[in-house]
């Protein structure tokens, strides 16, 4: 690979100062499960390459806060799919992160790494949209708090502005009860990078959430608040009606080689249909 | 002009023995493993963190060696399939069920499988086959031992237990 | 039973090397200032090279040379197994992704790295053939020159072989139903996990070579045409492969870095990415258009087939993969009249060479489905129709060539147990049965020394590539049962032509068979020595001994061999050494030159679930049988055996390379060319085999590992056939793939 200066910053305030000065020039390093590949084969040559991991405000792991469950940027999956709240409060999140890659990928990959490379497969999206997380970010300006839903603009891109980086990602602990699950289409059992990704949560109003990806430029979150989905008792029909309306906006790429357009949008139906009767027997289960 | 290739000094633990060294920025642990260090167990295959046959253990924890920068690495403690039998040569448990049970044919794979093993039996010492299963799919085996490394890992529980 | 000996399972030979990572695979042996090289390939399939500037790769400090085809000797020298196709460097035109056009070697890696990246290639990119309808189009481009094929009645086409074989007149057969389709096999690649390497140094007034070659010798003698240097003066230093599978059988690079190593007087090293691997080596794949005919009872009145396989852009060994693959191609049947129609298509892709099955599996998914449906269209159980025309041991099934050398029925009827078929099945769960042969080697050549050295171990020579099928324990273990040594005391010595005697290639499953057998006799040839010299020490008619594993038997006792080595060596010491040779002549008049020295025989019986919503497939049992005559080492049968199961399931599941219109391949790498992982096995797998001692090989063996990979895709889409009625006849079965079959099933 083409080299590039190294730079290991051990204050928040240097890191941006690096991200202010440099520009789309600087790449983060956190995991490198991304980077690294793109490093390798060239699609990303910057001039410096940051690393994170000894930032002490970036490695602050997983906790909680004022009603609010922090996860720190350096955090890796493995840790979030098997952290105690996460599983309790934030189960989907688990289930996703839990499913990126192999052992040894979630061993280094971050939650922000992923949430900041904004791939439209990224497994953890859907559920972060769900769960209505918030970026919270931190650059030249001060820190800012980005919904999840504003942070994603396409593949590879995301609202930070220049200088700004991801300090953590935050999950406001559930007011309600809700029964959430993440399910995704792969090509084989083994690990794979997803070609539909769905995260469906019901809550105890009777409010379903719908989060998607792989089937457009971002993932995508949309809401019925009809009670209809949520209702175990309602026909079949009715809620194909509704899914209908809610996965209209859904805009494969023609040109991705893991799945067709048709077939992603017919899975699209079928994972949501199964993921609703999921997180409805998860809700009633408590 | 050729470019500038920023090296850095590191200084890790590699199967226990202290190592300073000075490496280029962009070469990956499993470059200096492999290259500088002249630990040539750990095999480079995909460089796409999928095959696993690069698999190390940094801090404890299995990774895919073709992913981490070296500078990365300093201060950590890495192990290697070198480091897994004893000093003495005595083969660990470990690698004598694999020997036992068949599990290895080409060998290539086989250095990654058993770190990713390993670090699976430290953190589930009593793991169903679907565990083993899931714990070692990053490790590509394309002889296809996979029944035969799950019974190596079953072996190794069973017997650690006695 | 001794566990050391044949039928015991003695741990694996080399295996301590393997789980301690001191084995040294070719890209582990370090040689002292080998220069790093780098290959400059174009991102297209096909293109005319206008110009290369080196210049600016040359100024990259470190840089010792930057080679074109323009440096080589004039014309390029051109080398293959079958066809001297291949050149050295791309000579005016790419004809593959991939094919290299420029070679850079520098003192490291980055330096080389980074001068390939500034080597200029001006080029034209040109139209690409990538499928057997556009290779077969009278427009289209030729993908060879037809100059490189004087004398060729098809040179003016990409047509680089046709193949005629067959019995009896097909046209004048009655048959009750003529069932008629065409079928795809796809382009699949080896996925060694090791990738190829090779390294070359001048070694004194010749040169040494270390590659990760399956044919050592086969090598050597490329090397020495294309140098023209004697055989002794070409070293081939070939450690065991990290799997091979076909795909490391033949000269690839190695003419290349040879070139390097004496231009520079260095050695030379080039190690293939991954992603390089699957621009070198893949597959031959197929369309198969098959016609049987069946009388209303279920027998097989006659096979008309035409399978079209698609080359690539160089023969490597795959018209030969071509013709020995579609020469079985009626199956273990007996089938009155046959028509088989094979051709070797050229195209603008990745050379395809010998992979596991060579041709075989491509004709049986066609002809084993072609089976299934007569079956279900004539009302006959679809296990039953198969055992109803099954060839019997010893019927000359296909006329003129080796019978049928097992008792197949046996191995099917096990598989059939095994898989509980008839059996009531769940609701919505299917089950598919096919059967296979592949032939062995019809020609080969195979000599080992053994030396019984003066404490009673041994040293075994033996050239056969160990690249985990276990040859080196199976070679060990019949020394020790031979010679009576523990599997200890025995060092096979294998991967250097200066020292092993002649081996002509690993590969057919042959090594048990042959080499086993060269073995064998420079074993018994060593028993023999011991007989004279028992016969001296002991003033006995040597017609009166027999030395008969590890024992020497005199008329009135018996002797443990050291008891007569130690004092029939004397105060000089020394050692006996035996030479064996395994040799199966050429037979002139057979269509592929010599008739199969064994059949591997597999039957595969699948139990599967499909998710009509996915178009998944669960396999809930695959059951695998095989006829090996005898298992030298029965744990490594499984494991060879289980292996081929796997692998077969990367090509009915999910193996395939997606090609961009351009004929560029867009999955490259690891990512998304999937293959099965430990998460992808069946549920249920079980292996089995049948043992009758009936093969050519040391103890009644035969040649096995990969009958195993032939049967699994008919099988397993019988088994969806009979779970949900679609019927696909393109591979992979992906689960979109199925779920468009399911999909279409149920429009009007």
């Amino acid at each position: 690979m083409h080299t590039f200066a190294y730079a290991r910053p051990t204050t928040l305030a240097e890191a941006v100062a690096l991200l202010e000065t440099h520009g789309p020039d600087a790449r983060l390093l956190a995991g490198g499960t991304d980077l690294i590949i793109r490093l390798r084969n060239g699609t990303l040559t910057p001039v410096v390459v940051v690393d994170l991991k000894r930032i002490p405000e970036l490695c602050l792991a997983i906790h909680e806060d004022g009603g609010r469950l922090v996860i720190s940027a350096t955090t890796v999956m493995t840790d979030i799919a098997a952290n105690e709240l996460v599983r309790r409060h934030f189960p989907a999140l688990a289930e996703s992160a839990a499913v990126v890659g192999s052992v040894q990928i979630r061993n280094r990959a971050t939650l922000a790494g992923n949430v900041c490379n904004a791939s439209p497969a990224a497994d953890t999206a859907p559920s972060l949209l769900v769960y209505d997380a918030t970026v919270v970010a931190e650059g030249p300006g001060g820190t800012r708090r980005i919904l999840v839903d504003d942070f994603f603009v396409r593949s590879g891109v995301t609202t930070l502005a220049r200088g700004e980086l991801v300090t953590a990602i935050e999950l406001p602990l559930p007011a309600r009860k809700m029964g959430a699950v993440h399910v995704r289409r792969t090509r084989r059992r083994g690990h794979d990078l997803a070609s539909v990704t769905l995260c469906c949560g019901v809550d105890d109003a009777g409010v379903t959430r719908i989060a998607y990806g792989s089937v457009g430029p971002r993932p995508v979150l949309v809401v019925d608040e009809s009670g209809a989905l949520a209702d175990p008792a309602a026909p079949d029909e009715a809620k194909a009606l509704i899914f209908e309306r809610m996965f209209a906006d859904a805009s494969p790429s023609t040109r991705s080689m893991r799945a067709s357009p048709e077939y992603r949008l017919a899975m699209l139906r079928v994972l949501g249909a199964r993921a609703l009767r999921t997180a409805i027997d998860r809700l009633a289960q408590g | 002009m050729s470019e500038m290739i920023q090296t850095v000094p590191i200084e890790l633990t590699v199967n226990g023995r202290r190592r300073a060294l000075e490496v280029a920025v962009h070469h990956t642990l499993l470059d200096v493993l492999r290259d500088d260090l002249e630990l040539t167990g750990t095999k480079e295959c995909c460089l796409v963190g999928e095959c696993g046959a690069c698999t190390v253990s940094l801090d404890g924890r299995i990774v895919d060696s073709c992913l981490v920068l070296a500078v990365e690495a300093d201060g950590a403690q890495v192990t290697t399939v070198e480091g897994l039998a004893a000093v003495d040569g005595h083969l660990s448990p470990l690698q004598q069920a694999f020997l036992d049970k068949g599990a290895v044919q080409c060998g290539f794979c086989i250095p990654g499988q058993l770190l990713s093993a390993q670090a699976l039996l430290a953190e589930n010492p009593h793991p169903t086959v679907p565990e083993i299963q899931e714990g070692l799919a990053g490790n590509l085996c394309r002889c296809a031992c996979y029944q035969q490394i799950t019974e190596a890992v079953l072996a190794t529980a069973e017997g650690a237990d006695r | 039973m001794r566990t050391d000996r044949i039928g015991g399972s003695p741990n694996r030979v080399g295996g301590i090397g393997r789980v301690t990572g001191s084995q040294q695979y070719v890209a582990d042996i370090r040689l002292q200032d080998a220069l790093q090289v780098k290959l400059v390939t174009l991102d297209c399939a096909h293109a005319r090279i206008i110009s290369i500037d080196t210049s600016a790769a040359e100024q990259v400090p470190g840089v010792r040379l930057v080679m074109t085809a323009a440096d080589l000797p004039q014309p390029v020298p051109r080398f293959g197994p079958q066809f001297s196709d291949r050149p050295i460097l791309a000579v005016g035109e790419t004809k593959y992704p991939g094919e290299p056009v420029a070679a850079v070697a520098a003192e490291t890696k980055d330096a080389a790295e980074e001068a390939a990246r500034l080597v200029k290639v001006e080029y034209e990119e040109l139209p690409a053939i990538f499928s057997v309808a556009a290779a077969l189009d009278p427009g289209a481009v030729l993908v060879q020159d037809s100059a490189l094929r004087p004398n060729d009645p098809l040179a003016g086409t990409n047509v680089l072989r046709e193949h005629r074989f067959g019995w009896a007149d097909v046209e004048a057969t009655k048959a009750d139903l003529v069932v008629e389709n065409t079928y795809s096999f796809p382009m699949v690649t080896h996925f060694a996990i090791e990738p190829h390497a090779f390294m070359a140094a001048p070694d004194g007034d010749g040169i040494a070579i270390w590659s990760s070659i399956q044919h050592p010798n086969w090598l050597q003698k490329i090397i020495a045409q294309i140098l023209g240097l004697p055989l002794a003066k070409v070293r081939v230093f070939a450690p065991d492969p990290g799997g091979g599978f076909g795909g490391k059988q033949h000269a690839k690079l190695e003419p290349l870095v040879a070139f390097i190593a004496l231009r520079t007087g260095r050695p030379a090293r080039v190690i293939l990415t991954l992603d390089e691997t699957f621009q070198a080596v893949r597959r031959t794949s197929a369309e198969v258009r098959v016609r049987t005919g069946f009388m209303s009872d279920g027998t097989l009145v006659f096979q008309d087939v035409e399978a079209d396989y698609l080359v690539g852009a160089y023969a490597d060994i795959a018209d030969r993969v071509v013709s020995k693959g579609s020469y079985p191609a009626c199956g273990p049947y007996r089938v009155p009249a046959a028509r088989i129609v094979s051709r070797s298509i050229l195209s603008h892709t990745t050379p395809s060479t010998a992979f596991r099955g060579f041709g075989n599996p491509q004709v049986n998914w066609a002809v084993e489905s072609n089976i299934d449906e007569g079956a279900r269209a004539l009302g006959i159980d679809r296990l039953e129709i198969r055992l109803r025309n099954l060839a019997r041991k010893g019927e000359a099934f296909i006329p003129f060539d080796t019978p049928a050398d097992g008792d197949w029925e046996q191995t099917v009827r096990r598989a059939a147990e095994l898989i509980g078929w008839g059996t009531p099945l769940q609701p919505g769960r299917g089950r598919g049965v096919a059967l296979g042969i592949k032939s062995g080697p019809t020609t080969g050549l195979s000599y080992a020394t053994v030396r019984l050295l003066a404490d009673g171990s041994v040293v075994v020579y033996a050239g056969t590539s160990d690249m985990g099928q276990g040859a080196r324990t199976v070679f060990a273990q019949i020394a020790a049962e031979e010679l009576g040594a523990p599997l200890e005391w025995i060092t096979i010595v294998m991967g250097d032509t200066a020292v092993v005697p002649y081996d002509q290639q690993t590969s057919a499953s042959r090594s048990t068979v042959l080499m086993g057998n060269a073995v064998l006799r420079a074993c018994r040839d060593v028993q023999a020595k011991l007989r004279t010299m028992a016969a001296r020490l002991h003033g006995i008619d040597e017609a009166d001994i027999v030395v008969d594993r590890g024992v020497v038997r005199l008329p009135d006792r018996e002797l443990p061999i050291i008891d007569v080595l130690k004092p029939g060596l004397g105060a000089l010491g020394g050692e006996l050494i035996g030479n064996g040779e395994m040799r199966k002549d050429a037979e002139p008049d057979h269509p592929l030159s010599g008739s199969a020295a064994f059949f591997e025989f597999n039957c595969t019986a699948i139990e599967a679930d499909v998710d009509e919503g996915t178009g998944d497939i669960v396999l809930v049992r695959h059951v695998t049988v095989s006829d090996v005559g005898k298992a030298l080492n029965p744990l490594q049968v499984t494991m060879q055996d289980e292996g081929a199961a796997i692998m077969g399931l990367g090509h009915t599941l999910m193996e395939h390379y997606i090609f961009d219109d351009k004929g560029r391949i867009r999955n490259l790498g690891a990512i998304d060319y999937r293959i099965p992982t430990s998460m992808d096995l069946p549920l249920e797998l079980v292996s089995a085999i049948v043992e009758n001692a009936d093969g050519p090989g040391p103890y009644g063996s035969k040649g096995m590992s990969e009958g195993a990979l032939l049967c699994v895709a008919p099988a397993v889409a019988a088994a969806v056939r009979d779970a949900t009625g679609v019927v696909i006849r393109d591979l992979p079965l992906t689960p979109e793939r199925v779920w468009r079959a399911l999909r279409d099933r149920s429009k009007p």
